[in-house]
């Protein structure tokens, strides 16, 4: 990918999601990037955010992506516990933002983590909506991310929706839960095309539109005028997200096979290590 | 009232096609003791729910325990999809209804407020209306606003692992509580495995995280460990490398032999004997 060498593609990632966040609302942090692109944006350009540690605790935490420490994290910070009620009722009262990362999304902003293939007789059986379809009823701003943009992940129609987009799946909907953006590897995109189409908001520096059409299952569309490019992540935001991931557990998100099973190993051993070296021990059994 | 009793005490009371809640998410804090022993002994036709799932479903499934699944997501995580799962939702041996995180929590709600459903917007615009067959859309009585009424939910049994609890069968969870309250204020009985069992004295002085209610609880199991291969923040963290070993025996017949050998025809002593005993785990999962 010819991105500049001064950043990588995840920094570039990290930071477009990181910049769609504002307002006083909790944001759930389940995976790598999402927890990143929230600490990026709560120092940066957020600073009201509430972070939490965990999908569902641990809020006012300085989060860091670790494997197994998540709970451990709100508990040496001390972090404001929550409960499963709290976290839908902040769906519901529109005081949350979750960062989704669906295995295909579609034209209107469909999302799916079910399965491919028909539900009843799936090919694969993925993993079963989860809370996808209470965040795609309520949320004014829904937030999805794929980190390999490809015919495969982003397509015409989803096999099954797990989560409404617009079109067909707003009729007995209003407006909340309706797709907002999607940053992928290649770009950044609204749902602002004829109809509530996915349309390109930028490109990411150093992508052609024609990759981006290549790798796309559907017409894309592309508003009038030239095509913008992402601004790029500034030195303070790489700084930030660096520190923020000693571990580097937001390059597994990107990586596959052997090489990924080795880093895996790599970071389980050592995440005990490096979380108490920047973290003393406090907490419910420690203090 | 003394409700100390044993792992087999707990299973002998499960009767045949029994619905049972199981507590946890994923691969935290699930009571994996509790369901190695269901998945050993000769119980047959159960339905299980589950908010989120991870191995405590999937070895039932593995070990041919259940017919039946509610759920709004089974996997491993950051390891991947879940084998079993995935396998008996594609060759469709078992019997899948797919709920969401909240609609969950919502129909066990509804059994404890002692109401038939609740209503709710989420699952709107999606195919999980269409395929969970539990589901009915309404109108709203009052206005015309289209809902969906979640079924209430009545677990025979609920299962449950905590951090400590006393012998009248109170309950402290330190780390994140996930559904278990809920799983154990709607079952007709729960029973609590806990990795101490502490006076009701030095229970109390955990104020607030006391989340389990004598009320409610039918029977405790001291079982340090009882959670792993999952983690029981802030005990220790989930045991990844276990749940490797996991993943690759369940590829292939043999495989899968070996591991419940090893793994599930064993009583709980012998099982942690079988990980190097409890010093090993020691070194491997506190933090």
């Amino acid at each position: 990918m010819p991105l500049a060498p001064e950043f990588n593609v995840d920094e570039v990632i990290i930071t477009a999601m990181a910049r769609q966040l504002h307002g006083e609302v909790l944001v759930s942090s389940v995976t790598a990037f999402g927890s990143l692109a929230a600490h990026l944006a709560k120092r940066r350009y957020a600073p009201d955010l509430a972070v939490l540690s965990t999908p569902e605790s641990g809020m006012d935490v300085t989060p860091m992506p670790t494997l197994t420490l998540g709970q451990f994290l709100t508990d040496v910070q001390q972090g404001i516990p929550l409960t499963m009620e709290d976290i839908f009722d902040a769906i519901f009262t529109d005081r949350f933002r979750i960062w989704i990362n669906p295995s295909q999304i579609d034209q209107y902003g469909n999302t799916n983590i079910t399965c491919i293939g028909d539900w009843h007789r799936p090919k694969v059986a993925l993993v079963g909506s989860r809370g996808i379809p209470e965040d795609t009823s309520h949320l004014s701003e829904t937030f999805y991310y794929i980190l390999n943009h490809s015919l495969r992940s982003v397509v015409a129609r989803v096999d099954f929706r797990s989560g409404a987009g617009n079109g067909d799946s707003r009729q007995l909907l209003g407006r909340h839960g309706a797709p907002t953006v999607l940053v992928t590897d290649l770009g950044v995109f609204t749902f602002d095309g004829p109809g509530g189409q996915m349309a390109i908001q930028s490109l990411h520096p150093g992508v052609a539109l024609d990759e981006v059409r290549a790798r796309t299952g559907f017409e894309l569309y592309v508003p009038p005028g030239p095509i913008r490019e992402t601004e790029p992540p500034s030195d303070e935001d790489i700084r930030i997200i660096r520190d923020a991931d000693p571990l580097e557990v937001r390059k597994l998100e990107l990586m596959s096979g052997p090489l990924a099973a080795e880093k895996f190993v790599a970071i389980y051993e050592r995440e005990r290590q490096t979380f108490h070296a920047t973290y003393p021990r406090v907490g419910k059994l420690g203090r | 009232m003394d409700k100390r009793m044993s792992i087999d005490d707990v299973i002998d009371r499960i009767p045949d096609s029994a619905t049972i809640a199981i507590g946890g998410s994923s691969i935290s804090r699930k009571p994996m003791a509790l369901v190695r022993a269901l998945a050993r002994s000769d119980k047959r036709d159960l339905t299980v729910i589950v908010d989120v799932g991870g191995p405590d479903v999937d070895l039932l499934l593995g070990t041919g325990r259940v017919k039946r699944i509610i759920y709004a997501f089974v996997g491993f995580e950051v390891l991947g999809l879940a084998p079993h799962f995935r396998r008996a939702r594609q060759e469709a041996t078992a019997e899948f209804q797919e709920w969401t995180e909240y609609t969950v929590m919502a129909g066990l709600d509804a059994t404890i407020k002692r109401v038939p459903f609740m209503p709710t917007h989420a699952t709107l615009g999606t195919d999980v209306l269409a395929v969970n067959p539990a589901f009915k859309e309404i109108r709203d009585p009052f206005g015309q606003e289209p809902l969906v009424a979640v079924p209430a939910l009545a677990p025979d049994v609920a299962l449950i692992h905590v951090n400590y609890a006393d012998v009248q069968g109170n309950g402290v969870i330190l780390g994140d509580g996930h559904v278990d309250v809920l799983c154990a204020k709607a079952a007709k009985a729960t029973y609590m495995s806990c990795e101490r069992i502490l006076s009701s004295e030095e229970l109390q002085r955990f104020g607030r995280d006391v989340q389990i209610l004598r009320v409610y609880s039918k029977g405790v199991v001291e079982v340090p460990w009882g959670a792993h291969p999952t983690g029981c923040a802030p005990d220790y963290r989930t045991d990844l490398r276990h749940l490797q070993e996991y993943l690759k025996a369940a590829q292939s017949e043999d495989g899968w032999r070996r591991y419940e050998t090893e793994f599930v025809q064993v009583d709980h002593r012998q099982y942690l004997e079988n990980h190097g005993g409890p010093e090993e785990l020691v070194s491997r999962l506190k933090v």
